[in-house]
C-alpha cells in the first residue's frame, strides 16, 4: 500500500491507519453457519496469517522466495520476513494453487475454493479499507459500524481529488437524446 | 384478526414490488416478504440497530423522506461494505455477519438485503432487451414492448444527460467509427446514453442563484454521482432522483390500500399442498424474523418468488419441491470486464474543456455502446475505495507487477500494488473506465445448487459456480478490445485492464429459465400457484443489456396473468 500525510502523524502508510485491522475484522467477521442450537462465527483471520506463514516457507525452502534477516513487523513469522515482490509472489502461488494445500491449516486445507477465495479478498479489503472513508471513523473506526463517527476528512481522498460527499455538481451539458413517451426516441 | 393475504410475494428487490402495486390496482391483498431492513420508514428510526416498532408497514404515510436521507450516507464504506455496509447481502444487524454465499474462487457478489432490494445500488441503468436475443425466448419481444412501456412511465426511464465524462466516452466512440443510437429497441450497433429510472436535472441545476443544498431538496438529479450509494435527493421519498424501488413501485403498491411489506423476515420454505385435481400447489410460506428467530407459518392463494437468482432456486430446493433439473441451472452473468484510461490535461482540454473527467461527476454510469451479438459497453465512474477495489484489485490475471504484458493493447493489466496503485490511483481524477458487459452463453454446468456440508440459520446455504463458454470469452474480448479502442481515440495515454475474474456478479440470469422451469406466464411448471418474478425467469442473458427493465415488464405480465388466471 502507498503512504499519505495526514492525521495520524505524518507521513502515515496504510500500516499506521491500520488497515490491516480492517482485513482482519472484515475476514474475522464474513462467515458464519448454523450447527444445531449454535450460531458460529468462523473466524478466518488467524489460519490465513497461518496460511501465509506457511505458503512463505515453501517458497523460501524452494528458493522462488529470500528472506531477510529479520522480520518487517514484529513478532512476525515467515511471511513478514519476505519483500514486497515476494509477499505479492507468495500471495499469486496461493491463488494459483501452486502451494502444498494438504499442510495449510483449516479450512484452507485442501480446499482450493476457500484458498483462492481469501487470498483474493485480502487484495480487495485492502483496497477498499484505504481509499473508502474507512480512516476517516479515526479512534471508532473499530466500532461496530453503527457506532462509528467521522472524525476527519480521508487523506487518502484528498490525495485522488475526491471531495467526499456531495450534494450535487453543476456539470451539467444538456442531452444527446430525449425520450418522447410514444416510445421512440428523438 | 388480520385477513391472510391472496398473495405472497418473497422479496421486495426489482421485481416483486412490481408484481405487488400491480396487484393492489386490482384490488388484491398482497404481502410482501422482505429479507433485510427498510430504509425511509418511520415505524424502523433506527433499522439496523433495533427491530424497530412494527413488523409490517402498509400506510404510505410511514415513508419518510428525511429518515432516507439521513440513514443512506452516501459514504462508500458505509453503504457498500460486503460485509458490513447498509446494502449488503445480510440481516439489518451490521454487527451480524452477512448471508454466507459459497463460491469457491475468486468472488464478489453484490446483492444487497432491504427494502428495494439490489435496486438500492443499481446505478439505475434501464435499457431494453436486444431484440435479436428475445426472439431465442418463448415470448415475442413484441410482446413485452407494452410492459416495457409500463415500467418506463412509471418509473420513469429517461435518457442520462451529459456531463464530462460521457462527452469524452461520445467523442471517443465517435471517433472510432461508431454513431448513434436513437432507439430503445435496439438492433444495430450504435452508442446513446443510459436510458435509466433518475429523474432529469433540476432546470436551475446550473443557476447559481440556487445553493446545491436547496436543488438537493428539490426535484431532479444533482448529478452528485452517488447512485451506487443510494442517492437520497429529492422533496420527498417518492420523488428522490434515483428510483429504485423503495422509491418508486414501493410506495405506488402502497398507495392502492390493498398491499403490505414487512421487513426482517427471511423465507425458509415455500409450503404446498395436493389439490383436488392431484396436483401439487403452493399454499403458504415458512418464515423467519430475523431478529428473534421466531418462526411462523402464513398461507395465501398464491405464491411470487422474486428473491433473486441465487436464493430463489436456494429456496426452491430447500423446500423439498419437485425435481427438475434445470433449478438453478443456466446461470448467467454476463462475463464483464473494464478498462480505465488515463489522459492528459491537455487532451482533456481540448476534447472535453477541462483538465479533468471528475468520474464522480453525474451518472455513475452515463453512457453505452450497444452491441448486438457480442454485448454492451458502459462508463463506470464509481467511487475511489470502490474504484480501488474493483479496477486494481480484483482480477484473474493476477499481479501486474509479476508478469510483463504480452499485448501492446494495454500498458498495465491485472492487480496493482504499491507504487503502480499509488499512481493510478493520483491520476483517478483524470480517468474514463469502459466496463464489457458480454452477451452471455447460457451453460446447463453454470449454477446455483445447495452446499452439502454447510448450513446457515435458512437451512443449506447456496454454492455458485460459474466458468464461461468459450463463445463468451471470445465475446468478452472482442468487446474489451473495442472499448480499448475507444478510450485511445479519446486519446488516453495509457489504459490498464482489469481482466476481472468470471465470479464477478452483478447481473445474474436465468437459473429459473421459462421454457424450462417456468411457463411463459412464469408459473411454475410443477407447482400451480407458485410464479418467479426476478432475472431468474429470463430464458438468456438478453444479448448484454442490464437485466432490471425487462424483469419489471415481466412481473408487470406475471402479474397480471397471475391475477387473471386465479382471480
Amino acid at each position: 500500500m502507498p503512504s499519505v500525510q495526514h492525521g495520524y502523524g505524518s507521513p502515515f502508510s496504510a500500516h499506521d491507519i491500520g488497515v490491516h485491522e480492517y482485513v482482519i475484522n472484515a475476514l474475522n467477521n464474513n462467515i458464519s453457519i448454523q450447527q444445531q442450537l449454535h450460531h458460529y462465527v468462523i473466524p478466518l483471520a488467524y489460519p490465513t496469517a497461518i496460511m501465509l506463514d506457511v505458503a512463505a516457507t515453501q517458497l523460501v525452502n524452494a528458493h522462488q522466495a529470500q528472506t531477510y534477516p529479520q522480520s518487517l513487523f514484529p513478532g512476525g513469522r515467515m511471511f513478514s520476513y519476505l519483500s514486497r515482490t515476494d509477499r505479492i509472489r507468495t500471495l499469486s502461488a496461493l491463488e494459483n494453487l501452486a502451494v502444498d494445500l494438504y499442510v495449510l491449516p483449516s479450512p484452507f486445507q485442501n480446499n482450493a475454493g476457500m484458498v483462492k477465495f481469501v487470498t483474493d479478498a485480502l487484495n480487495r479489503f485492502s483496497m477498499f479499507g484505504f481509499y473508502s472513508e474507512w480512516p476517516m471513523y479515526g479512534s471508532t473506526r473499530f466500532f461496530p459500524p453503527d457506532d462509528r463517527r467521522l472524525e476527519f476528512f480521508p487523506l487518502t481522498w484528498q490525495q485522488v481529488g475526491y471531495p467526499g460527499v456531495s450534494l450535487g455538481y453543476r456539470d451539467f451539458r444538456g442531452f444527446l437524446l430525449k425520450i418522447w413517451r410514444n416510445g421512440d426516441s428523438e | 384478526m388480520k385477513t391472510d393475504p391472496a398473495v405472497i410475494v418473497i422479496g421486495a428487490g426489482a421485481g416483486g414490488p412490481v408484481v405487488a402495486k400491480e396487484l393492489g390496482e386490482l384490488g388484491i391483498r398482497v404481502l410482501v416478504l422482505e429479507a433485510g431492513p427498510w430504509y425511509g420508514n418511520k415505524k424502523w428510526p433506527e433499522p439496523n440497530e433495533n427491530c424497530g416498532m412494527a413488523k409490517e408497514s402498509s400506510d404510505p404515510g410511514d415513508l419518510d423522506g428525511t429518515l432516507y436521507r439521513r440513514q443512506l450516507t452516501r459514504l462508500e464504506n458505509d453503504m457498500d461494505d460486503p460485509v458490513t455496509g447498509k446494502f449488503r447481502w445480510g440481516a439489518a444487524d451490521r454487527r451480524r455477519t452477512p448471508w454466507y454465499r459459497n463460491i469457491p474462487d475468486r468472488a464478489l457478489l453484490w446483492q444487497s438485503a432491504g427494502i428495494g432490494g439490489s435496486t438500492l445500488h443499481y446505478y439505475a441503468n434501464s435499457p431494453r432487451a436486444f431484440p435479436e436475443a428475445i426472439a431465442e425466448w418463448p415470448i415475442s419481444y413484441d410482446e413485452l414492448i407494452p410492459y416495457y412501456e409500463k415500467v418506463e412511465a412509471t418509473l420513469p426511464v429517461e435518457f442520462a444527460p451529459t456531463t464530462t465524462k460521457e462527452t469524452l466516452f461520445y467523442f471517443g466512440a465517435e471517433k472510432a467509427g461508431f454513431s448513434v443510437n436513437r432507439t430503445l429497441d435496439v438492433t444495430s450497433i450504435g452508442y446513446r446514453p443510459q436510458p435509466n429510472a433518475i429523474l432529469p436535472p433540476n432546470e436551475h441545476l446550473m443557476d447559481p442563484n440556487y445553493s446545491m443544498e436547496e436543488l438537493s431538496h428539490m426535484e431532479g438529479c444533482t448529478l452528485s454521482g452517488h447512485c451506487g450509494q443510494g442517492c437520497p435527493y429529492g422533496p420527498s421519498l417518492e420523488k428522490m432522483a434515483k428510483r429504485p424501488t423503495t422509491v418508486s413501485y414501493v410506495p405506488l403498491a402502497m398507495k392502492t390500500g390493498y398491499v403490505t411489506f414487512r421487513p426482517n423476515t427471511f423465507v425458509t420454505k415455500v409450503l404446498t399442498a395436493y389439490n383436488a385435481g392431484g396436483n401439487q400447489q403452493a399454499t403458504g410460506v415458512q418464515i423467519r424474523d430475523t431478529w428473534t428467530g421466531e418462526m411462523e407459518e402464513l398461507r395465501a392463494k398464491a405464491v411470487v418468488m422474486a428473491a433473486g437468482c441465487v436464493e430463489t432456486p436456494r429456496l426452491w430446493l430447500n423446500s423439498d419441491l419437485p425435481y427438475n433439473p434445470w433449478v438453478g441451472r443456466g446461470l448467467t452473468n454476463h462475463y464483464m470486464d473494464m478498462v480505465t484510461g488515463t489522459f492528459d490535461e491537455d487532451t482533456l482540454m481540448a476534447t472535453v474543456g477541462s483538465r479533468t473527467t471528475n468520474p464522480f461527476i453525474g451518472h455513475t454510469s452515463g453512457s453505452r455502446l450497444d452491441y448486438p451479438g457480442l454485448g454492451m459497453i458502459e462508463n463506470i465512474g464509481e467511487s475511489p475505495g470502490l474504484s480501488a477495489q474493483q479496477l486494481f484489485g480484483f482480477s484473474q490475471s493476477g499481479y501486474n507487477r509479476l508478469h510483463h504484458s504480452d499485448s501492446g493493447l494495454w500498458e498495465q493489466r491485472g492487480r496493482l500494488v504499491g507504487s503502480e496503485l499509488e499512481k493510478a490511483m493520483e491520476d483517478y481524477s483524470r480517468t474514463l473506465t469502459l466496463s464489457a458487459i458480454t452477451d452471455d452463453e447460457v451453460k446447463f454446468h453454470n449454477r446455483v445448487e445447495l452446499d452439502p456440508h454447510i448450513k446457515d440459520e435458512h437451512g443449506a446455504v447456496p454454492r455458485v459456480h460459474y466458468e464461461p463458454s468459450k463463445k463468451s470469452k471470445k465475446r468478452r474480448e472482442q468487446l474489451i478490445k473495442i472499448a480499448t479502442d475507444i478510450l485511445r481515440q479519446a486519446g488516453a495515454k495509457k489504459v490498464h485492464r482489469t481482466d476481472l475474474p468470471a465470479n464477478y456478479y452483478i447481473h445474474l440470469q436465468s437459473t429459473m429459465r421459462m421454457g424450462y422451469v417456468v411457463d411463459t406466464s412464469c408459473e411454475a411448471y410443477q407447482v400451480e400457484r407458485l410464479y418467479v418474478a426476478d432475472n431468474s425467469a429470463d430464458y438468456n442473458a438478453l444479448g448484454g443489456p442490464n437485466p432490471t427493465a425487462t424483469t419489471q415488464a415481466l412481473a408487470t405480465r406475471t402479474a397480471e396473468m397471475l391475477a387473471s388466471k386465479y382471480f
